[in-house]
């Protein structure tokens, strides 16, 4: 039966397109034609099914599809190919295309094969703020999303760079200045984001009146978490590797905390 | 009517014998004139290098042509003695075979070097103006040139630096992307670090700090790779804007420790720092490469990759040679199916029919 998944599904095909082309790449020791544009196509046509996922899912519910824990996965990786698709050109990151798909590609097949796409009845009454904090802020965590690939990148660079073993991954990932400097400013972008969202979650509470506390205090945790990290890449006390860890481990803490916040009430 | 290839190059002749053998680059196309004259060639062209020296031609027969280029070769060049031990010879479809290997640098000294693709082009222009070539030749180098972008592009012959100064460039890249914005400090000169400078300044790296122990040897460097002199004792105070370290100093000891490193760290905001030791015995502490944001490669590093990098092209000539067996087939065919149109062309006329204008005669 066609439903607006199989849109999401047909993305999957396209994400697990691009970590074939990637995994061949690197088999073939980086040699053979470079196939960044046409993995850059790929990946475009997935996230225009994505996009449409989201489109379908929303015209069905008549509001923004983040509802429940599947469609917030969905819109997750959406934004993470988002900034992708914007920052890969922007700033010619080779090989960013082949740390993302994986990601997305995971983070959407657990969401299409857990069993989390029910309907919830919803408390919350309809307001356009809480649409708003809630979309920007899962566009924040895509760009954090993608900060986490870029710290992988780093981390593999570093590492490489350190040992001298180079492997064939060396001559295609970038530099490690310009990986750290692609991270910080996806740092940035994404807090500034979640700030956004946040004051717009102060403001649908002014107006619904509602607060559920295991949310709250999982969104107050991450923003403290990235203020923090981004101060402290900021005023130069953390740098190199370090900023990717802590990165990378924020990213991860903030799926744990939301997979719990989510799943534990039920 | 036969393609042919006569020539000697760096491993069937020692330097001794290629030098005499050389063309000067101003004189290839009055050289392919002066062969067509000389041998009964329809198209020729002069391929000059310093590791080698080859004579491509179509002629009527490759045996007569070929006797006449050695006579050709010995006279021009005014040689005493028998160059006929240096030279190697091929024919047709060994011929294309040899020119397309030449031109992806399977058969230069620096295996996959690209240079030399640039080389092959500049003969083929020299004797295209000449009037050297025609039909046949002009296809043959167009086709070796399309093979050879082909063969680069499908494999990694030409991947990976394979000399200590240019791995060097290629790990200063990765380290920091775009170098202009890197400042180089070289503590004592000597060949290895000048070639490794030079190698960094000309893939664009910003400024350049010399200091040796003998000043005038660290004022000729910086002259030379236009960079600054700062005297032995003041490397630690311009330490702070220094992002790649060239040293090769003879001092016994190891001048940067990690004991030294840790506060120069400080003072540049925990900057990475690309420590190239190039000195033996070293100059910088091995356990300087433990710090976090230092990289540390000595001279045994960088040879190590420079010779993984030459392994990893060796493992893909049989890859080449599969490509190089297609453009070579194509080409044949293409020979085979135009023969009669070829022959008819040059049937009847001088061999120099290359040329355009009025026929010119044999030289007896």
């Amino acid at each position: 039966m066609m439903t607006d998944r199989t849109f999401l599904w047909l993305a999957q095909v396209f994400y697990a397109a691009s970590c074939v082309v990637t995994l061949r790449r690197l088999r073939a020791g980086g040699s053979g034609p470079n196939l960044q544009t046409a993995n850059y196509a790929v990946m475009a046509a997935g996230f225009a099914l994505h996009t449409m996922f989201l489109y379908a899912r929303g015209q069905a519910l008549g509001r923004c599809p983040l509802t429940n824990l599947f469609e917030t996965q969905a819109f997750v990786t959406w934004a993470a190919v988002l900034f992708f698709l914007l920052i890969g050109p922007a700033y010619r990151v080779s090989f960013l295309g082949a740390f993302t798909a994986p990601l997305v590609l995971a983070i959407c097949l657990a969401a299409l094969l857990s069993p989390v796409d029910f309907v919830r009845a919803q408390p919350l009454a309809h307001s356009a703020w809480i649409e708003f904090h809630a979309a920007i802020a899962v566009v924040a965590c895509g760009a954090f999303a993608l900060a986490f690939v870029t710290g992988a990148m780093y981390l593999i660079q570093e590492r490489q760079l350190k040992t001298r073993r180079l492997t064939s991954s060396f001559l295609l990932l970038p530099s490690i200045e310009q990986l750290d400097v692609i991270h910080f400013r996806l740092l940035i972008m994404g807090f500034v984001m979640l700030t956004a969202g946040m004051i717009g979650g102060v403001i649908s509470y002014r107006i619904v009146g509602h607060w559920t506390t295991p949310k709250i205090i999982w969104a107050s945790s991450v923003w403290v978490l990235y203020g923090v990290l981004v101060l402290a890449r900021g005023l130069w006390t953390l740098r190199g590797r370090k900023v990717a860890v802590a990165s990378m481990a924020s990213f991860a803490l903030m799926l744990v905390g939301f997979w719990g916040v989510n799943l534990l009430p039920q | 009517m036969n393609l042919l290839v006569i020539g000697l190059n760096h491993r069937s002749a020692p330097v001794e014998v290629r030098e005499r053998l050389a063309f000067a680059a101003g004189s290839l196309g009055e050289a392919t004139r002066a062969l067509l004259e000389a041998a009964p060639l329809h198209e020729v062209a002069i391929l000059s290098t310093c590791n080698r020296v080859e004579i491509y031609g179509l002629a009527n027969s490759a045996g007569e042509a070929a006797q006449a280029t050695r006579r050709f070769l010995h006279g021009h060049h005014k040689l005493a003695d028998s160059i006929d031990a240096y030279l190697y010879e091929h024919s047709d479809t060994e011929c294309i075979h040899h020119l397309l290997e030449v031109a992806c640098g399977l058969d230069s000294m620096v295996l996959g070097e690209t240079e030399i693709l640039g080389q092959v082009k500049d003969a083929y222009h020299a004797a295209k103006q000449a009037g050297a070539t025609g039909l046949v030749l002009n296809r043959l180098f167009q086709k070796a040139f399309a093979a050879a972008k082909h063969i680069r592009s499908a494999t990694a012959i030409t991947r990976g630096s394979t000399s200590v100064g240019t791995v060097a460039v290629d790990l200063a890249e990765k380290i920091f992307g775009k170098l202009p914005r890197c400042t180089v400090m070289v503590i004592g000169t000597g060949e290895m670090s000048e070639i490794t400078a030079r190698a960094l300044r000309s893939r664009g790296a910003g400024s350049l700090l010399v200091c040796s122990r003998t000043h005038e040897r660290a004022e000729a460097l910086a002259t030379q790779l236009q960079g600054r002199a700062i005297s032995y004792d003041q490397w630690t105070t311009e330490f702070p804007a220094v992002d790649i370290v060239i040293s090769s100093t003879a001092a016994p000891h190891p001048i940067v420790t990690k004991e030294k490193l840790i506060p120069l760290m400080k003072t540049r905001r925990q900057r990475p720092l690309f420590l190239i030791d190039i000195a033996v015995p070293r100059d910088v502490e091995r356990a300087c490469g433990e710090l976090e944001q230092v990289y540390l490669y000595d001279i045994d590093d960088l040879q190590q990759i420079a010779q993984e990098n030459v392994a990893a092209r060796e493992r893909e000539i049989s890859a080449c040679r599969m490509l190089i067996a297609q453009h070579v087939q194509r080409y044949a065919d293409w020979l085979e199916h135009n023969r009669g149109t070829i022959e008819e062309r040059y049937r009847g006329r001088p061999t120099n029919a290359g040329l355009s204008g009025p026929a010119h005669n044999h030289a007896s």
